[in-house]
């Protein structure tokens, strides 16, 4: 009944949620539009591009109805130059930037909209137009970067010109943002407020518990340091010692 | 100029953009918000009916069409099924994810959804109350009958120390800011700092900081 899992998405939601973004599709043969929950889809009609949801076209993919058109920023060329970027000495504690964001849609809500109301939705991952189409930005990662191509290579492999040299850029350019991430840590403290612009969907999945534990263990550390300060300034006030004894086989304990 | 040109496209695109899709997108939106926040947000009442009912029909539809078995369909069907199947799974996970809340802090949200309606759906109340009244039955039957009368109480507040667990407000979270959100305070060692929250910023924060710019709709979790 009640989900066991901690608070965080796991890396399979995270895939779930990376499913829903819009790929261009080039159809091998026929399709009506579809009147899905999430939305009516486009008709296929061979040989023109149709954007769809991933997880359609995987499906479609696997069956051999259509090729998938890898998004602009998933060829060897725009991500050498992104990992150029991030290898850059200039740009050491800084992640690539994240593609352009279009003009909010709507102002602030009224304080009596409800939760969620339509009009104060403004639109994010993976809804975002153009993050993985054959149209997305070439010079950026989009949120869902890693899962997508991740996806994209195991199952549309033949799609791609050097299924190999890409694969090998999407590992640099892990191995050397995981990195960065892991030299950012030195500044968490208790009060949070830490910024992370550009980091991606999995890459949050894989240093929540960490970051998580280190923020909240180091809050809860500090409160209790605070309480037996406190506590020690009142007793010497009060000239009573008798409960020390007690207090510092609790610490123990924890 | 072409930048401007393109927002205005967006801007009418996406006022033509169906109410399917843009249920869709705040039901996604729902369920990564209840996953990954420590409390209860409110629960989204006209929301999950529209899916509820749409996830009806498209049940209905998918077993006329299984019905008529034109091999034609066939493909058509195994899309329609797959999309329903992802669908009820946001749905479930969505609910599920909230009942864990509602067990784990069940006296905090029954006072709480006393002086907010709007947090708890009828049948989340329902499902509150009945499970909370088992479960002390239980408790009476099995030991705590055994105790002094004055010890018997769940929910008890004396001596400065409350019985109620509460969720963890002060719990550090990853946001995406949505709509530039003006400044929250930040308490780090040694001193109290203000960071201003603009659209498309990433924070880890605390949730206590984010929370009214959550419910407001101008921070997501992620």
């Amino acid at each position: 009944m009640a989900l066991p899992l901690p608070p965080g998405l796991t890396p399979a939601e995270v895939g779930f949620l990376c499913e829903m973004e819009l790929v261009t599709v080039i159809p091998r043969q026929r399709l009506e539009g579809l009147e899905l929950l999430g939305g009516p889809t486009q008709p296929m009609i061979p040989p023109f591009a149709t954007p769809l949801p991933l997880w359609l076209a995987l499906l479609l993919k696997k069956q051999r109805r259509a090729n998938i058109s890898p998004p602009g920023w998933l060829n060897v060329e725009a991500l050498t130059h992104i990992l150029d970027f991030e290898t850059d000495e200039r740009t050491a504690d800084v992640f690539s930037p994240s593609p352009r964001l279009p003009q909010p849609t709507s102002t602030a809500p009224l304080e009596e909209d409800p939760y969620l109301a339509h009009d104060a939705l403004e639109l994010s991952p993976p809804f975002l137009k153009d993050a993985a189409t054959a149209q997305a930005q070439d010079d950026a990662l989009p949120y869902h970067w890693l899962e997508l191509s991740h996806l994209l290579l195991t199952h549309a492999a033949d799609d791609f010109d050097d299924p190999d040299a890409v694969h090998r850029l999407l590992r640099d350019l892990r191995e050397v943002r995981m990195s960065k991430l892991r030299k950012g840590f030195r500044v968490l403290d208790a009060g949070a407020g830490v910024k992370m612009n550009g980091m991606g969907g999995m890459e949050v999945a894989e240093v929540r518990g960490f970051v998580g534990g280190v923020v909240d263990g180091l809050r809860i550390n500090r409160s209790r340091e605070e309480a037996r300060k406190e506590e020690e300034a009142e007793q010497r006030e009060n000239g009573l010692g008798s409960s020390n004894y007690r207090d510092d086989e609790d610490d123990d304990m924890l | 100029m072409d930048d401007d040109i393109s927002d205005i496209l967006a801007s009418i695109s996406s006022s033509t953009t169906p109410h399917q899709t843009l249920d869709l997108q705040a039901l996604t939106r729902a369920w990564v918000n209840e996953r990954t926040s420590p409390e209860l947000l409110p629960y989204p009442t006209s929301l999950i009916d529209r899916v509820m009912e749409r996830l009806k029909k498209q049940i209905e539809k998918i077993e006329d069409m299984t019905d008529t078995l034109d091999p034609k369909a066939n493909f058509t069907l195994v899309i329609l099924q797959t999309e329903l199947e992802r669908f009820k799974f946001l749905v479930r996970s969505f609910l599920r994810a909230r009942i864990a809340k509602i067990d784990t802090y069940p006296y905090h949200y029954r006072t709480l959804a006393q002086q907010q309606p709007e947090l708890l759906s009828n049948l989340e109340q329902q499902y509150l109350q009945s499970h909370q009244a088992l479960l002390s039955a239980h408790y009476h039957s099995s030991f705590l009958s055994t105790f002094p009368a004055n010890l018997q109480k769940l929910d008890d507040t004396a001596g400065g120390i409350s019985m109620v667990d509460k969720p963890d407000e002060d719990q550090a979270v990853f946001c995406r800011v949505l709509r530039d959100a003006g400044r929250v305070e930040v308490q780090n060692a040694d001193a109290t700092e203000e960071i201003e929250l603009r659209r498309g910023d990433v924070w880890v924060l605390r949730w206590s900081a984010v929370k009214r710019a959550v419910h407001r709709g101008d921070v997501e979790l992620i």
